[in-house]
């Protein structure tokens, strides 16, 4: 509840409140309308110089034309690339959604030995660096690596996606949890007393139930998955935009406003996502941690 | 046993006959598909600046060609590319190809900095091509013989020369006027050591106490490694002794080098803090914008002022690429000059090879029963992109210098020029397409001519070094000469703190020897 | 509860059956490359050339060298204070920031929380490549960047100022500080926010009756009761902070920051194997060490906040 429900606000205190979170909310604000601002710009804009500058499309022609410079460079696929990293995201969403949940519901509701450690030891997890892990991770994707070559492009998104949202379980275990632990038991029980299977039980009743925290669950896997550059660029024989944006900025031949329009281009599914889930996030993040 | 007889004489017998590259390609050819292979399939990866696409399209080309050849022979056989990758950050795809060669899914050819080629082929991943270069003698005596150098590491030769570039000192001949400084035969004095760092000092103090310009000199940013390495050349200072395979730190040179560099900010000759500043913003306008009389640069500025908007027309106020009229009327260039009187001038190269991976090719029918022989056809597609006239168009498109004396011909020829302006020249289709509107922004006369009158450079030319530890000591000089430049520290700080840093690192202190004087001569080889 | 014994067996099995794919997937790719990163520690690994070195032993000597930098190169020691101060500077702003935020929130309703929340999410949210190009033209440091154009405009500084490369090592220390604590603070701010949420509205009716400030509301309501709430997020930043390195490395890359003051142990750990000469070993002996840290890092703090605390029973059981 907000204090507004209780009574009248001092107005004084309302407008102080406001300006102190507008100042510091500037950086931020300021930072990424400068970096939108000059993918539709003929230069980057990030000095407030406007005066040799004028709007124009044309940075996100040449991007949808693939190219990487104003002239020359070889014609690059982004579309393809988006595709590419919307199936890594993709994956990785499900795959976290679906291990979370079916763990959250047993860590949840059961009680059995080694629950304590099972939780415990994925809060540790948690401060397992990536650094390190991805020389065991190089090691572990060589050691597998089919050796029929039609399959290994296949085998590296799929390798990739199980990677990267295996750093995402162990935060999605907690969080489902923690939502499995808002919801009354009587539900459950009675259909267990029925004769129905836990997994029934899990898939029929409990799940329609937190549907908010699935789909919330969804998104941060998604946005994980799409974010990601180091496994992506390790491992994956295809591009990704996170590795086109980032092989193509060498700032002594790149055209920067074209990669600033990529950057725009990556930044978009996210804007999307949260502005249209917000206070479905909120909850989620929230409800993860109630005991 | 006797089947290992057999290759072994098989190979040999190969390896004596000398002969060309048609005749090698058609035997290639005829093996394989007397193999029932029908179709060969190879990736390429290449990097760069956007104008040097020759880099793939030379590979695309060169399949064209050969398979025009099996066509004309009656050899059931294709060659296609089937991944073509361009990447401006050419350090971040030798990462890659780094990290997925092992794993086979990096390129079968990867066009990158012959400086990664001692890591490469320490690691196997490279392939030897020392066995064909002396089978295909013809081919490989039109290269200038410094360039086939660059790509020798310990007995193996591991690339063909792609590209390389000069560093030339730039000067703006509308300022130099404006103070006096008569230009005549600038280049010449330079080449014979009579005109040094001295004078460079001299007439900068001279230009900017004048008000002629705001900068007396500009230079890279982000890194000492390679342009600033010129200047240890030029107080005959060395990078690298290849009698004992050991980096080499010249103390004397390296003090003088920093000194300069100390000297130049803080008299605001050079700007404190041109580490930091960006290429396209900063360092190209000023340079342009006439903001600066001298200039440490790369031949490939001549064309990438052209084609970029770096300049401000006062007339109109719009940013545009200058014409090689202006690039001709404002630019004087001479090889970097002689640090002090007694020492020589320099200049620095950094060639792009053609190097093939160890395991090009692997993903073709019976690589393992014919790999000697898809390492062969590897071979002679690289070979193949070294035609005169691929290397000719790459040079004039994107502002490099041709390696060999065919192309370098060719680049004189004015209906050459013309008929490539026109696009009349035998390419692939795709190839013409990408090319088009590059040519149409870069082919020209003047900068022909530039290519051809700068070549005398490579005369002068040194390669910094091909040691696997370079990179290491490379980037504590980028450190270090950031905090001279800001006033941080002082030079002769700078190179304690140099010795300090080496000495911290165990394999960089095996790697490196530390010597107080510069040696009587540089050691790099030249033409 | 009545016991039903005829599942007994599948009862015991059932629960290892739900979270048998996340422990699969932890033992795949959280032990085992724990394990193979420190059996790497002790191989010569570089240029990812595992098929020639993978089983060649050296003993110590990656811990060596790394003893040997530690105590002689003053840039490794370098890595340690920046790690201790960028992982202490930057929990400190990310806990009081979110709290700040998630108080402002609480004041000034629903309205304008939106906004916040919708700002503040943004860097948590964003590409890093995407997030980390904004910054790198915010702290450009010449007169193109977004935060020194301003400071020349309103006339504070004459001369552009390299924020990541100058006043070392305060000037990196404050950009990386500033770039990873804008990511942190969202975290706070979503779970403190709710947790304010969920006070009971009898407290803060209470509160105002008896005339109390919004200071003292603060003070005397709000923090106390989400006490739990701060000390978790605090331990869960403080765990993710020694890991991050993902924000920093590409502002290194790109040479925004100075390298020896912006990178903490895990971004030296990266760097050594990705960078430079790819040392994947000397990368994989440094990484252990951090791991060693980290985890009795978080076993300490488990054992201050009460780990049993956080857990609870689960709800229901047969």
């Amino acid at each position: 509840m907000a204090l507004k429900d209780v009574e009248v606000k001092k107005k004084m205190n309302q407008f102080l409140y406001t300006v102190v979170l507008l100042a510091f909310s500037l950086p931020i604000i300021t930072g990424f309308s400068l970096l939108i601002l000059s993918s539709f710009s003929n230069e980057m804009v990030t000095n407030f110089d406007f005066l040799k500058t004028f709007l124009t499309l044309q940075n996100w022609k040449l991007l949808f034309q693939g190219r990487i410079a104003l002239t020359g460079g070889l014609r690059e696929n982004i579309l393809l690339y988006a595709f590419n990293t919307l199936i890594v995201a993709l994956g990785v969403a499900v795959l976290t959604t679906f291990v979370g949940t079916i763990s959250g519901y047993a860590i949840s509701r059961m009680n059995f030995k080694g629950r304590k450690i099972l939780l415990i030891m994925m809060l540790l997890l948690h401060a397992l660096p990536g650094s390190v892990l991805i020389v065991g991770v190089y090691f572990l994707y060589r050691v597998s690596m089919p050796t029929n070559y039609q399959f290994i492009r296949y085998f590296s998104f799929f390798y990739v996606i199980i990677a990267r949202a295996a750093l995402e379980v162990p935060f999605s275990v907690w969080l489902m949890k923690g939502f499995f632990d808002m919801l009354p038991w009587e539900v459950e029980w009675s259909a267990i007393v029925d004769g129905a299977s836990r997994w029934k039980v899990w898939y029929r009743i409990m799940l329609p139930l937190i549907k908010p925290g699935v789909v919330a669950v969804l998104i941060f896997g998604f946005l994980a998955g799409w974010q990601d550059i180091i496994y992506v660029r390790t491992f994956l024989i295809d591009k990704t935009l996170a590795t086109f944006i980032e092989s193509n900025l060498e700032t002594e031949v790149a055209y920067m406003p074209l990669l600033a329009a990529a950057a725009t281009f990556y930044l978009l599914p996210t804007v999307l996502f949260y502005v249209f889930s917000q206070q479905l996030l909120f909850k989620v993040y929230a409800g993860g941690i109630r005991r | 046993m006797l089947r290992v007889l057999v290759l072994l004489a098989l190979l040999m017998s190969v390896v004596i006959l000398a002969a060309t590259l048609q005749d090698g390609i058609i035997s290639v050819g005829q093996t394989l598909a007397r193999n029932g292979v029908t179709e060969v399939r190879y990736s390429v990866w290449a990097s760069g600046d956007p104008n040097s696409v020759i880099r793939v399209q030379g590979i695309v080309e060169a399949a064209r060609r050969i398979n025009k050849i099996w066509a004309e022979k009656g050899v059931n056989l294709k060659i296609t590319v089937r991944e073509t990758r361009y990447e401006l950050d050419f350090t971040q795809m030798y990462q890659e190809f780094l990290s997925k060669q092992p794993l086979g899914t990096a390129g079968d050819f990867l066009v990158n900095s012959y400086v990664y080629i001692a890591s490469l082929a320490e690691e196997g991943y490279l392939l030897d091509v020392s066995k064909y270069v002396a089978k295909y003698k013809e081919f490989t005596e039109d290269f200038y013989s410094s360039m086939l150098n660059a790509a020798k590491y310990k007995k193996g030769i591991y690339g063909l020369p792609q590209d390389t570039e000069a560093r030339p000192l730039f000067i703006r001949k509308d300022i130099a006027k404006k103070i006096g400084f008569d230009l005549t035969d600038l280049d010449k004095k330079v080449a014979q050591g009579v005109f040094t760092w001295q004078d460079v000092y001299n007439w900068s103090k001279e230009s900017v106490s004048k008000g002629a310009s705001e900068w007396g000199l500009i230079h890279r940013r982000g890194s000492a490694h390679p342009d600033l390495m010129q200047f240890i050349l030029a107080f005959s200072g060395t990078l690298y002794d290849p009698v004992d395979d050991k980096l080499v730190l010249n103390k004397e040179a390296v003090l003088k080098w920093l000194n300069i560099e100390w000297t130049f900010a803080r008299e605001k000759l050079l700007p404190s803090d041109i580490m930091a500043w960006d290429w396209a913003k900063q360092v190209h306008p000023a340079i342009v914008s006439g903001k600066t009389l001298f200039d440490i640069g790369g031949t490939w500025y001549w064309t990438e002022w052209q084609t970029k908007s770096y300049y401000t027309d006062p007339k109109t106020g719009q940013a545009r690429g200058l014409t090689p009229e202006e690039v001709e009327q404002w630019f004087y260039y001479t090889l970097f000059p002689a640090g002090e009187p007694g020492r020589s001038p320099v200049t620095l190269s950094q060639p792009f090879m053609w190097m093939i991976n160890s395991k090009a090719g692997s993903q073709n029918p019976k690589y393992s029963v014919l790999k000697e022989t898809y390492d062969e056809l590897a071979f002679l597609i690289a070979a193949k992109a070294c035609d005169p006239d691929i290397n000719a168009i790459h040079s004039i498109i994107s502002a490099h210098l041709p390696v060999g004396k065919s192309p370098a011909a060719l680049l004189a020829d004015k209906k050459w020029l013309d008929d490539l302006y026109e696009m009349k020249i035998d390419l692939d289709e795709s190839v013409k397409k990408v090319l088009t509107d590059i040519v149409k922004a870069t082919v020209h006369p003047i900068n022909a001519k530039f290519l051809t009158d700068v070549a005398y450079m490579l005369e002068y030319t040194n390669f910094p070094p091909m040691h696997p530890m370079y990179p290491k000591l490379a980037a504590i000089f980028a450190e270090v000469v950031d905090y001279v430049l800001r006033g941080q520290m002082a030079p002769d700080k700078a190179l304690d703190y140099i010795i300090s840093k080496i000495n911290a690192d165990l394999d960089l202190k095996e790697s490196v020897k530390i010597v107080e004087k510069a040696l009587p001569s540089s050691s790099c080889p030249a033409l | 509860m009545p016991r039903v014994v005829k599942k007994f067996d599948s009862r015991m099995i059932e629960p290892w059956a739900f979270v048998a794919p996340a422990l699969i997937i932890v033992l795949i790719f959280y032990f085992l490359p724990m394990i193979l990163t420190i059996y790497t520690s002790f191989t010569p690994l570089r240029n990812w050339n595992i098929s020639r070195y993978a089983h060649q032993i050296v003993g110590w000597r990656n811990y060596q060298r790394l003893l040997h930098a530690i105590l002689n190169d003053p840039s490794v020691r370098a890595v340690f204070l920046t790690t201790f101060v960028f992982v202490s500077v930057t929990l400190t702003v990310n806990v009081l920031g979110g709290l700040l935020l998630a108080l402002l929130n609480f004041f000034l309703g629903k309205k304008s929380s939106s906004l916040i929340n919708t700002i503040w999410l943004l860097p948590r949210m964003a590409p890093i490549a995407v997030y980390a190009l904004v910054w790198y033209y915010f702290f450009h440091g010449s007169k193109m960047g977004t935060l020194n154009s301003l400071l020349l405009k309103i006339g504070v500084i004459s001369q552009p100022i390299s924020f990541g490369q100058e006043f070392l090592p305060l000037g990196p220390w404050s950009v990386i500080v500033f770039v990873n604590g804008l990511v942190g603070v969202s975290f706070g701010l979503i779970v403190l926010s709710s947790a304010i949420n969920s006070i009971p509205s009898e407290y803060l009716i209470a509160a105002r009756v008896d005339g109390a400030t919004d200071w003292q509301i603060c003070r005397r309501v709000l923090i106390p009761q989400i006490k739990w709430h701060l000390m978790y997020v605090t331990t869960w930043q403080l765990l993710s902070l020694l890991t991050s390195y993902a924000h920093t490395y590409l502002l290194v890359s790109w040479k925004l920051v100075n390298k020896t003051y912006a990178s903490p142990w895990a971004l030296y750990v990266y760097d050594l194997a990705f960078t430079g000469v790819f040392d994947q070993g000397l990368a994989a002996a440094a990484g252990t060490v951090l791991v060693i840290v980290g985890g009795f890092l978080g076993w300490f703090t488990l054992k201050i906040l009460g780990f049993d605390k956080l857990m609870g029973q689960p709800r229901g059981d047969l």
